[in-house]
């Protein structure tokens, strides 16, 4: 007889959200929203109350998979491990280190994460680490870090409540960041306006103040012209300017070129309301940016995270309360891989690879040489395993064959590899690609942290044991390191990692599992064991000293619609289901909402085409081609057409153009060139 | 253009199905703007039905079964008039006209009292006008 | 006052795990620096037992009896006991299974949740106070049909189909329901159907609804949904004399008319 109330986190998306999983009898049954949360306030979204049914599923992968004449026999652990050190330790010895290559996972811990970077980094001695951050907020990372000399939200969740305007651009609040959404929507009938800037006409539009509809890819040019405008109007904050920033001369020529009238071109915004919404957004005390992927996955992701932080700096809102600029990050845990330094230019905490003291600093505390040389990026390293430059590579709990742009291009990259490891929760369809397969646990059933978007760290807790003959992931790691000689590993718990990672990245300096066992909101920097955390970042200065101010001109996307592919494709996810749909398919309650893929596809195109909603289309782009079903909704403009990326049975990144921003590498996962024909009926 | 309501009507096989048929025969005058549904009986009749139609633009909906103490299956329609309470009110609670909807009785020999009951439902749906509830968000 | 309070109840859990006649008290506690449900069991430290926010523990009583508890105690207020009521009348929880410990919920409390009866028939702990009528019914009641259409159509407009009205609710307790079927509401929109999904939902509430306000702290929109259940609470009230959670009289949607709304029915 148990019944049992586990407080953790949840394992969707980066609002950090918490509820208690209610375990009967070591059953899983359901999930009670903790009222005292700060960010769930007692609710959640329909992820968060489902996130406990693919836990126990049938499905899951309960002992390691061997690879023999094409087909998987079940192995024994040791069995496993020791293939997998053996064949990776081959590889290394045969083509050195730099032909091996980890994805982490930003659905592991921050504990785990940090492991697996430590392994790759100083067990096999490359910098070849990346994870899915690389799609997402890659170009935040890089423009942020840039212009204030930090890549996070500047500010907190809960300050939401007391920002007077919220510009959202590029991202589906909510949908994909349900409880920051509902916190923005409330705000807003406390009097807050909201301006949404979107290519899609999202849920928000709802309960926006002003909309504005722009064709994808075109970020920069109507940002410049808000600034324009703002500047024109002499509403910027002269005074802010002189004394936090710099570079204002350069960039103040270029936004003079983009008048309202330019942009309204280039953009397709009428330039009435562009200049509405300049006056709105300057005129706020507190302005707060809110954006997400539609803002960063583009060749100009960097260029655009610039932009954004151009404008809060013009209008004074950066290192204030209620303010900022805020990437909103999509999964539960990429805030902390990437705090982690699951990256290829940096050590946890976003020290430097490159930087002699920060690698001194590691190599003294790993007991090892480091390389001094960054590493691959997640595409790089898939096109490096088409040319036969990176040999093995050891995945986990990511699934690249349906979250990575050109798919096929991705299949001859991990099917050129000598040996693949995956090591996941279910059988995915980059697993079924490994020479190994490795069962890991879920959330529920290990120890650790997550770090939400807004940089809070929080516990996750085990509310069951791991099922099956599943291992916690960071009891795989050590054992995959161990084996191969590394050094350092003997952790007897997350805690003790955690506590190692607190000596070297300074901005966990005082992060500890006593701390947040006691209840203790973390946001970081927590400098030391004493200090309080962070609430919002710049205050007073910024983290680089002066914010920059960046020049930039408007670049076109990579490929622009043509004759032949007229259609700009555009990509996204949808309220019920999440990335790559490990999870929420096989969560009845999540995949009865939106079973079937679908092409988004404007009312207007569609009489053109002749069709109707429901009708049967094939999408190509000049990388491959799908067959889907049209959905006709006045969602998407004209000449655009949107595809959910969740599903393997039409996938959209069969379609989308790897192109990357040449700072970040970052994919262009929002615009490619698609054709759309008819299917008979 | 002028309005012609669009009205649906659930009638219960035993009873006011065979009402309506009979009014048919007779070939009594009444207006054509009548939707049937038969139901074996208008316990039958789920509030979700009602609400459905209003919800998909229909202009009425009325339901008609049994009188009270006639029903096929005894107390079929003991429940249907429950719950049709229920529902006026909470159409009313929620700025819905409860005139939209309407619960009546027919036997199957009442052909006549069918027939006025449908021509005075269908004047007074007109007067309301078309039903503004419909359609999702914009 | 509150502090005193929270003091004998922590000492009555204590003797009531030692007396063994209950295999465990659900309660809330703190752990974690956070406060939850939580069974306690002998041997448990009751210093760490709290009675505030207020989370409905009837819901959570069937999966405490679903491990195989034959019998438990539970700290509630008057919702608690209300929708316990509910679900002894709903063969969901076997009445003997439960020994109810009341409180009365505070001033404060009963503002906090604007709640029309906030104690329990029951009064172990604390002092009863009156019942609060929201400023927002009055409001909705001054409207015009129209009016009111349009309220409630631009407040349904929020909901994010999260369906945690229905999850939080503990008198919810269909296995398939009705919200989740593609007849009635259709699938994968947001927001969800106006008013087919709330509607629904409101008249499956009106003859079980017990204003434990679950739903409305559930929803991450704020949408007022028991102000709507209110109003059909009276309803039932004005209609069938009866009052869901109150009484352990058949649910009156489930039963048929009697000899005098018989006639009244002919």
């Amino acid at each position: 007889m148990s019944y049992e109330s586990v407080l953790t986190t949840c394992p969707y998306c980066g609002c950090g959200c918490q509820f208690y999983l209610q375990v009967v009898n070591g059953n899983i049954v359901g999930v009670v929203p903790d009222k005292t949360h700060p960010i769930a306030e007692g609710a959640l979204c329909i992820k968060g109350w489902n996130a406990h049914v693919f836990v126990q599923r049938e499905d899951r992968l309960h002992k390691p998979l061997i690879k023999e004449n094409g087909e998987f026999r079940e192995a024994e652990w040791d069995e496993a491990l020791d293939l997998v050190a053996e064949k990776l330790g081959e590889i290394k010895e045969k083509h050195g280190p730099d032909a091996l290559a980890t994805l982490c996972s930003a659905k592991c811990t921050n504990e785990e994460n940090y492991l697996l970077q430590k392994l790759t980094r100083a067990t096999i001695g490359t910098n070849n680490v990346d994870h899915c951050a690389r799609l997402c907020h890659a170009s935040t990372v890089t423009g942020l870090a840039h212009a204030f000399g930090s890549g996070a939200m500047t500010n907190s969740v809960p300050e939401i409540d007391d920002s007077d305007v919220i510009l959202i651009t590029g991202s589906n609040t909510i949908e994909q960041h349900p409880l920051i959404g509902s916190r923005m929507v409330k705000a807003r009938e406390r009097g807050a306006k909201i301006i949404l800037i979107d290519p899609r006409r999202v849920p928000m539009r709802l309960f926006s103040d002003l909309y504005l509809q722009f064709i994808p890819g075109t970020d920069v040019a109507w940002l410049n012209g808000m600034m324009h405008v703002i500047l024109k109007e002499k509403l910027h904050d002269k005074k802010y300017i002189k004394e936090r920033t710099e570079g204002f001369e350069a960039f103040e020529k270029v936004v003079k070129k983009y008048d309202p009238k330019t942009v309204e071109k280039i953009c397709g915004i009428p330039a009435n309301l562009l200049e509405e919404a300049a006056r709105m957004f300057a005129k706020a005390e507190r302005g707060s940016i809110f954006y997400s992927m539609g803002i960063t996955q583009h060749i100009t992701g960097t260029d655009n995270v610039k932009s954004v932080a151009n404008l809060a700096m013009l209008t004074g809102n950066v290192g204030k309360r209620a303010a900022g600029v805020n990437p909103l990050r999509g999964q539960n845990n990429v805030q902390g891989a990437c705090d982690m330094g699951a990256l290829p230019n940096v050590y946890p905490g976003y020290q430097a690879v490159a930087n002699e003291d920060a690698a001194k600093k590691f190599e003294k505390a790993w007991g090892t040489k480091l390389s001094r040389e960054p590493g691959l990026t997640i595409v790089e390293i898939s096109n490096a395993a088409r040319k036969g430059d990176v040999k093995g590579m050891y995945i986990v709990g990511e699934n690249p064959m349906i979250s990575d742009p050109d798919i096929e291009h991705v299949r001859q990259g991990l099917e050129a590899l000598d040996f693949l490891v995956v090591q996941d929760i279910f059988m995915t369809e980059t697993a079924a690609l490994a020479d190994v397969v490795l069962p890991a646990s879920s959330y529920a059933e290990k120890e650790g942290t997550f770090t939400a978007t807004d940089r809070r760290v929080q516990r996750v807790r085990k509310a069951i044991e791991p099922v099956g003959e599943s291992r916690e992931d960071w009891k795989i790691v050590i054992d995959i390191a161990k084996r191969l000689g590394g050094k350092g590993c003997d952790f007897e718990s997350p805690a003790e990692i955690m506590d190692e990672l607190a000596s070297l990245a300074p901005i966990y300096g005082g992060v500890s599992f006593d701390r947040l066992d006691a209840g203790e909101d973390l946001l970081w920097p927590v400098k030391e064991p004493g200090h309080a955390g962070t609430e919002f970042l710049h205050e007073g200065q910024f983290t680089r000293g002066k914010g920059v101010f960046s020049p930039i001109e408007f670049r076109e996307a990579d490929e622009l619609p043509d004759k032949e592919y007229p259609y700009i494709l555009t990509t996204g996810r949808l309220m019920f289901q999440y990335h790559t749909g490990t999870m929420t398919r096989r969560t009845p309650a999540l995949e009865s909402e939106s079973p079937n893929p679908f092409v988004e596809v404007n009312p207007e195109d569609a009489k053109e085409l002749g069709i109707k909603n429901g009708d049967w289309l094939e999408v190509s782009s000049r990388r491959g081609s799908i067959k889907i079903q049209s959905r006709v909704a006045n969602i998407v403009g004209k000449g655009v057409v949107f595809i959910p990326f969740h599903y393997a049975e039409a996938a959209a990144n069969v379609l989308t153009n790897p192109a990357l921003d040449p700072d970040s590498k970052i994919p262009e996962l929002k615009v490619c060139a698609v054709a759309m024909k008819p299917l008979p009926k | 253009m002028t309005f012609e309501p669009n009205i649906l009507a659930f009638c219960c096989n035993w009873c006011s199905y065979a009402a309506a048929d009979l009014a048919g025969i007779g070939r009594m005058d009444q207006p054509t703007n009548i939707k049937i549904v038969r139901v074996m009986c208008s316990g039958r009749v789920k509030p979700e039905f009602v609400i459905k139609a209003l919800s998909d633009g229909v202009d009425g909906v009325l339901i008609l079964g049994c009188h009270i103490g006639d029903c096929h299956y005894v107390t079929g329609n003991h429940r249907t008039m429950k719950r049709f309470q229920v529902l006026e009110r909470l159409l009313e609670h929620i700025g819905i006209d409860p005139r939209r909807i309407r619960l009546d009785w027919a036997s199957a020999a009442e052909a006549e009292p069918f027939s006025n009951m449908i021509r005075e439902f269908t004047e007074q749906i007109r007067e309301l006008g078309p039903n503004p509830y419909a359609g999702s968000y914009a | 006052m509150l502090v005193l309070m929270l003091e004998d109840i922590r000492k009555l859990v204590k003797r009531t795990l030692d007396g063994g006649k209950v295999d465990g008290v659900l309660a809330l506690w703190r752990e974690n620096g956070r406060v939850g449900p939580h069974l306690f069991v002998k041997g448990d430290d009751v210093s760490t037992l709290e009675i505030d926010p207020k989370y409905n523990l009837a819901a959570v009583a069937i999966l405490a009896l679903a491990s195989g508890a034959k019998k438990i105690a539970l700290i509630g207020r008057g919702c608690d006991e209300r929708a316990l009521v509910e679900l002894f009348k709903r063969y969901q929880i076997d009445e003997d299974a439960i020994e109810f410990i009341g409180m009365a919920c505070s001033a404060e409390q009963a503002q906090a949740c604007e709640c029309d009866i906030p104690y329990p028939t029951k009064i172990q702990f604390g002092e009863k106070v009156d019942g609060v009528v929201p400023n927002e019914l009055k409001n909705v009641d001054d409207m015009s049909l129209d009016e009111r259409f349009a309220y409630w159509r631009d407040v349904f407009a929020k909901c994010i189909k999260c369906y945690g009205c229905k999850n939080a609710c503990p008198v919810c307790v269909c296995q398939d329901c009705v919200l989740e079927d593609p007849m009635w509401v259709k699938k994968g929109e947001i927001p969800p159907e106006f008013p087919m999904f709330h509607l629904i939902r409101a008249y499956h509430m009106a003859d079980r609804c017990v204003q434990c306000h679950e739903c409305e702290e559930a929803c991450p929109m704020d949408i007022p949904l028991t102000l709507l259940y209110r109003q059909l609470r009276q309803d039932m009230k004005d209609l069938f004399d009866y009052l869901p959670g109150a009484s352990d009289a058949k649910p009156p949607l489930t039963t048929v008319l009697e000899d005098e709304k018989l006639e009244e029915g002919a």
